[in-house]
């Protein structure tokens, strides 16, 4: 028992710690450094930075070129395939060719929609820079689906910018040195993206698999995506652009999440744009000016035509009222007309009893003795009565 | 006068010929997955490391395979000094079965190679997942696993025939 504990400690000492004629270092010595190497590694000190740029640099460069015989073995086995599947993919090109002119129309009527739309709501538009890179190294690993690209910090690529492949999404960078970047794909199990799921509309994050596809996270059970949607990035949270068509949702399901065929093919990118985009605030010059006038303008005219409405109706109103009054005038000219014309005829009544009177006064003295009862003449009037009045002016009894 | 001369290239390349494979396939990411062929991939690395310092312990010095470790770090992305560290404890594991070995099967090499494996593997997944926060598809290290494991058989034999029949080197 003590024996054996001995030979394993003897072999293990002389594993790890005995040099011996040809090894240079021991091994145990190089373990310490490596782990050394991880710790420190893990601090963002700006000489590590420097070192491990230069050594990424220098390493990209010769994987790129020890690369060559492999990528020359790749490219036989592809050309092989496409010669095989050349009347097929003829074929199908042919029907989708037409599909596509016929869609086409459509499309350009849509964008021009969107354009006057976007113009109308006064969206922002989108300006980008766009770089063209040529994939140098693209060894799909077990722990990261990443492709290295020529272009670096020279070129103005900064980390978090996004990657396509024509209009398609392939990726975003991760690592940036000064000629080289590295771009993590939508493929890795690390990568998460905001994404809209049409025609529904559907707001989910994609994430990838590992391997040739992505699946569809955290949706609920009621968004169930339906095979054949389109997958876009969303743009929420502000990382990507949103519209970028990334792929679609495939017929089959990965324990209840839908799975996500990328339009782009990962294991063939030759070259891929690398692109920034900001939001900009309807600026181009004059339009947003123009925009601001024309609504200060047609406040002006909204004001305008309230305050004509309000003194249309204060006119209606005070018509109404005049109306309401000249009817009130007339019934009060027809009134005082009645009235005048009442104390008029009294006039002439008072007049004509007047005259009557006068008449009556100067008849009387001529023929008071013809109608005044009197000792001698019984059977006439006594003063004061109509009887008597009547026999004066008829100047006596007839 | 040529003809010792392109002999000696031809030796010094052939003496060298482990470290050449080691730097191509790591440099190369050599696992044939232009292939396409899903889950389908190996660790020629280890395969090579493992081979070399359990048979010939004079064809791959600890200071190449500990760059060979850095180099194959930058190409696939994973934290700088922890392939180097799995690639010397494979060292250390081979050196150690070299070491208590005193009749060499190839049986029993593979069933060690196996356990190495699962443990460097183990150890470099849990070391991903709790220290550096990257997720790994475990299903594709456990297929990674299992292909280094049974192509070792296959590139023993090669490894084989290439150092006693072409550079003429015997076993240890």
């Amino acid at each position: 028992m003590e024996s054996s504990r001995d030979d394993f400690v003897i072999a293990i000492r002389s594993a790890f710690i005995k040099t011996g004629a040809t090894q240079r270092f021991s091994l145990i010595g190089l373990i310490f450094f490596s782990i050394i190497l991880i710790i420190l590694g893990n601090f963002n000190l700006k000489f590590i930075e420097y070192v491990r740029s230069g050594t990424q640099e220098i390493i990209y460069r010769a994987s790129y070129v020890v690369s060559g015989p492999e990528n020359f073995l790749k490219n036989i086995n592809l050309a092989t395939k496409k010669h095989f599947n050349f009347y097929n993919d003829y074929q199908k090109n042919k029907l989708e060719l037409e599909n596509l002119r016929s869609e086409n129309l459509l499309n350009k009527f849509v964008i021009e929609e969107n354009l006057r739309l976007m113009s109308v709501i006064n969206d922002y538009l989108i300006v980008s820079d766009e770089v063209v890179a040529k994939v140098l190294i693209d060894k799909q690993s077990v722990f990261l689906r990443s492709v290295i690209v020529n272009k670096g910090s020279k070129d103005n690529i900064k980390l978090g910018m996004i990657v396509l492949e024509g209009d398609y999404l392939v990726g975003k960078i991760i690592e940036v040195n000064f000629l080289t970047s590295r771009v993590l794909l939508l493929s890795d199990l690390n990568s998460k993206i905001p994404v809209s799921i049409e025609p529904k509309g559907i707001q989910s994050i994609l994430s990838g698999t590992g391997n040739v596809d992505g699946i569809i996270q955290y949706l609920q059970e009621k968004h169930k995506t339906k095979p054949g949607s389109t997958v876009y990035t969303s743009g929420s949270g502000g990382l990507f652009k949103a519209g970028i068509p990334i792929g679609i949702v495939e017929d089959m399901e990965l324990n209840n999440e839908s799975v996500v065929s990328f339009f782009s093919d990962f294991s063939q990118l030759r070259f891929v744009k690398i692109a920034s985009y900001s939001e900009a605030k309807f600026d181009i010059s004059g339009k947003a000016k123009e925009i601001e006038r024309i609504k200060a303008e047609a406040l002006k005219a909204q004001k305008l035509a309230h305050e004509l409405s309000i003194d249309k109706k204060k006119n209606l109103k005070a018509k109404i009222e005049a109306e309401k009054l000249m009817l009130v005038k007339d019934e009060e000219i027809k009134n005082l007309k009645k009235e005048i014309q009442t104390i008029a005829d009294k006039k002439k009544q008072k007049n004509q009893i007047a005259i009557k009177n006068e008449h009556f006064i100067i008849l009387e003295k001529k023929y008071s003795r013809k109608c005044k009862k009197n000792f001698f003449f019984p059977k006439l009037y006594k003063v004061g009565t109509p009887e008597y009045k009547e026999c004066i002016l008829n100047k006596g009894i007839k | 006068m040529t003809n010792t001369y392109s002999t000696g290239i031809y030796k010094r390349i052939s003496s060298n010929l482990p470290i050449i494979l080691l730097f191509f396939s790591v440099l190369n990411e050599f696992d044939f997955n232009f292939l396409n062929t899903e889950y389908f991939s190996f660790n020629f690395a280890y395969i090579l490391i493992f081979y070399y310092n359990l048979k010939k312990k004079d064809g791959l010095g600890y200071g190449a395979i500990f760059i060979a470790g850095i180099v194959n770090d930058v190409v696939v992305g994973t934290p700088i000094g922890l392939s180097s560290l799995f690639y010397l404890l494979i060292c250390g594991a081979a050196a150690y079965l070299r070491n208590i070995t005193l009749r060499p099967n190839l049986f029993k090499d593979w069933i060690f190679f196996l356990i190495t494996l699962l443990v460097i593997n183990s150890s470099s997944y849990m070391l991903l997942i709790l220290f550096f926060e990257f997720e790994v598809d475990y299903f594709y290290i456990l297929t990674n696993t299992f292909f280094t494991f049974f192509l070792y058989y296959f590139f023993s034999y090669l490894f084989n025939f290439l150092e006693t029949k072409i550079i003429g080197r015997i076993n240890d």
